[in-house]
Formats: C-alpha cells, sequence, structure tokens
C-alpha cells in the first residue's frame, strides 16, 4: 500500500470521526485492515494516533473549563490498568475473534449515539458519599444556554469499575472507545453531556498512551504507518471539526450513525468468514 | 454586633479562600491545556519534518524501519543521543514525533500531580495522579 493511500484514509477517518465527535480508530482500523494492514498492527498505529486526537481537543476543552480534572483523574486510575490488560490480551489473541469483538463494539457505540440522541440530562438529586469524599462536582459556562450550569457527579464506585471495561476495550481495540466513556459518564455518573464528552478526551490521552506502550514494546509501532497516519488523522480531524460548525448537527449524527453500522456489520462478517 | 463583625470578616475569608481554591483551578486548567497543545503541535510538526525531508532527498516518502528491543525510555534516550550528535536526518524526525507524542499526556499527569501536591495541597488527587504517573512509567518500562 502506498505513502498516499495510507494518508488520504487517515484523512477520512480523522474527519468522520470528528464529525461524530470521536477520534478516527473506530473507521481508521476497518479501513486500514481492507487495504492491507494486519489487524493487529492496524491496532497499534490507531492507538497512537487517538493519543494525538483525544489531546488535540482536550486541549481546547480543558482551556475553556468545561473538562471535570477531578473526575477526569479519578476515572483515569482505572482506564489505564483496563488499557494495559486490553493490550496484553491483544497481542497474544488469535485474529479473527479481534474482527467479531471490533464489529460488537461499533454496534454498542452506535446504540451509545443512537440512544443519546433524544436523552435529556437530569442533575444528580442525592450525590452519595463516596463521590462526594471525591469531590466529583463542578460548573461550567454553558454558551448555548448563556447560563452557569452547576452539577454533582455520583456514584463513583460503580463508574470506577465500569471505566476499567471501557479500558481494557481502547487497549484490546486500539479505538479511545469515547463513545463508551461517555455512556458510563451520562447513566451512571449524571454528569451533562458536554461535561462527559469533554472530560472523556481528557481521558482518552492516557489511556491511549498506557496502550500504546505495550504495542511499542511488542514492536507493533511500525513508524513508516504511522508518520502518515498521525499527520491525516489530525489533519482530517481539524477539517471536520471546522466543516462541523457549517452542518446541521441531525444530518451529520445519521451519516455517522450509518457509516458505524455498516463498519460494524462488516468487520462482524468479516470476522466470521475469517478475513483476518 | 461584635459576632456579626465576626461572621463577616469570617465570610470573607471564605470567600477569598474559594476565590485561591477557584483561580488554582483555572492555573491548572491553563496549563494543561498548552502542555496538550504544544505536544500534539509540536509532533506533528517533527514527523511532517521527518516526511518532507525524505522527500526531498530520495524522491520518496515512505520511510521503512521498525522500533523493536527496546522500552520507551531507551527509545528517546537513543533520539536524545542522535541529537546530541547532531545525527538529524528523516528518521530522526518521525522517532522524535512519536516520542513527543507519547510524551505530551505523561508530562500532563506529572504537571496535575505535582500542582495537586504544590499549589492545591489536595492530598487526595496528590495520591491519585501518583498512582497513574506510576502506572504510566511501569508500562513505558516493558519491552
Amino acid at each position: 500500500m502506498s505513502f498516499f493511500t495510507v494518508l488520504l484514509v487517515s484523512i477520512v477517518a480523522g474527519f468522520v470521526g470528528a464529525m461524530g465527535g470521536m477520534g478516527g480508530g473506530v473507521v481508521l482500523i476497518p479501513a486500514l485492515t481492507l487495504i492491507g494492514v494486519d489487524i493487529k498492527q492496524a491496532i497499534a498505529i490507531s492507538i497512537v494516533s487517538a493519543i494525538a486526537t483525544s489531546s488535540g481537543s482536550a486541549s481546547a476543552y480543558v482551556k475553556d473549563r468545561i473538562t471535570n480534572l477531578k473526575v477526569g483523574m479519578f476515572l483515569e486510575m482505572f482506564t489505564i490498568v483496563g488499557a494495559l490488560v486490553g493490550a496484553a490480551i491483544t497481542l497474544i489473541a488469535p485474529r479473527q475473534p479481534l474482527f467479531i469483538v471490533f464489529g460488537l463494539v461499533l454496534l454498542l457505540t452506535w446504540y451509545a449515539l443512537f440512544r443519546q440522541r433524544n436523552e435529556q440530562w437530569r442533575p444528580v438529586a442525592h450525590q452519595d458519599k463516596l463521590s462526594h469524599w471525591l469531590e466529583l462536582e463542578g460548573s461550567y459556562y454553558d454558551q448555548a444556554a448563556d447560563e452557569t450550569l452547576d452539577y454533582r457527579g455520583a456514584r463513583a464506585y460503580f463508574g470506577g469499575p465500569m471505566m476499567f471495561g471501557a479500558g481494557v476495550i481502547a487497549g484490546l481495540l486500539g479505538i479511545g472507545a469515547g463513545a463508551l466513556k461517555v455512556l458510563i459518564h451520562d447513566l451512571v455518573m449524571g454528569l451533562p453531556p458536554k461535561v462527559s464528552t469533554t472530560t472523556s478526551n481528557l481521558i482518552i490521552g492516557v489511556t491511549t498512551l498506557a496502550g500504546t506502550s505495550v504495542y511499542l514494546a511488542a514492536g507493533y509501532v511500525n513508524p513508516g504507518l504511522t508518520a502518515p497516519v498521525i499527520v491525516g488523522v489530525v489533519g482530517g480531524a481539524f477539517l471536520g471539526t471546522r466543516l462541523l460548525v457549517h452542518l446541521t448537527n441531525a444530518r451529520v449524527r445519521v451519516f455517522f450513525l450509518v457509516v458505524l453500522l455498516i463498519l460494524g456489520v462488516e468487520m462482524i462478517l468479516r470476522g466470521i468468514g475469517g478475513a483476518g | 454586633m461584635v459576632t456579626e463583625r465576626v461572621q463577616v470578616a469570617k465570610d470573607e475569608a471564605e470567600v477569598r479562600a474559594i476565590r485561591r481554591v477557584q483561580s488554582g483551578e483555572s492555573d491548572m486548567e491553563i496549563l494543561i491545556g498548552y502542555i496538550l497543545q504544544v505536544g500534539v503541535l509540536l509532533s506533528v510538526a517533527f514527523i511532517l519534518l521527518g516526511i518532507a525531508w525524505r522527500w526531498l532527498a530520495t524522491g520518496a516518502f515512505t520511510l521503512e524501519y521498525s522500533i523493536t528491543g527496546m522500552n520507551f525510555f531507551e527509545f528517546v534516550l537513543e533520539d536524545l543521543r542522535q541529537v546530541a550528535l547532531g545525527a538529524f536526518r528523516p528518521r530522526l524526525w518521525v522517532n522524535l514525533g512519536i516520542a513527543t507524542l507519547m510524551l505530551t499526556p505523561y508530562v500532563r499527569v506529572l504537571a496535575s500531580m505535582i500542582f495537586f501536591a504544590v499549589v492545591e495541597r489536595n492530598w487526595k488527587y496528590t495520591l491519585f495522579t501518583a498512582f497513574v504517573f506510576t502506572v504510566l512509567t511501569y508500562s513505558l518500562f516493558l519491552r
């Protein structure tokens, strides 16, 4: 495969990923395997590029003070251990099940985004003792509503262990698993959607670093492929974010949901068909 | 009267304390924001430089080599040794890009840990970030 094929695939992955409000991994890995990259190598390259996309967008959100640093740094303890476990499993796993699990996670992400469409955020009525002790609360200025929103996080005892699971998936499949993290923030911990997404971005940076270290040590990070992928994904995400401003939300979501569904089913079929 | 005045003074002290904490937190947010931004931009710049140099020197874009048999810190030290020797070449720039990218979240965690310990004096979160830092350091020593 040529340099430009890889670059183009990465730009498209970063672009589509950004429009769906996530990193490029969910599009990048299926696309790389389609142009002939081994799935384990695709996972390793994708997880390196996820450090770039997540840190890039996290920098803006952190400065805007929407990200909740304490929630992020508490949950990171769980995701990094999960990512190490997940990456270690991938190193020894056969390839076909990886395709199937990847497809299933894409469908789960699809579901997570789908149900997110019509949900309204409700503030946490009662904060448990642990979450209070962990200082999981905050406020941020919501530009759209022109008001400062106060919120409290809850059920940290549940959110932490679930984040371990999200970390395993991130390390296993080389993706940020942002949609799953957002789902846990929303459903389990009761954080407002904007805080969920931006905090998940912060967490993804260290989670994917933990995963990357395992793949680097195993020699799976091929610099010749990684270089165009990082440049392409970051560039594509930059373009996607700029374009996103000009598009209606509903149309973007429908487009992204269709892409996810197709990729998810396709990966499962390839896993079953033995295309590993 | 007196108790009221004491109360007012207490309130004011509390407001000042809250402000201090708030401004402290926003300092940390600015610091983290810049670490992430500079890290990603530098990394992409290094990689682009490596690719461009490779193209100018050989007419090809692709670099073919592998990173094996070393942990992250050995990888960084080897790159820094070459920088010190002035042995710049496309491959070194790409390596520096990957190393910078991996160092970005690592430095972010280190900076947060120091900030929680020194500025905010929040032992709980100093401990949490120290745990994250330790696990990451361990994993970067893997080979």
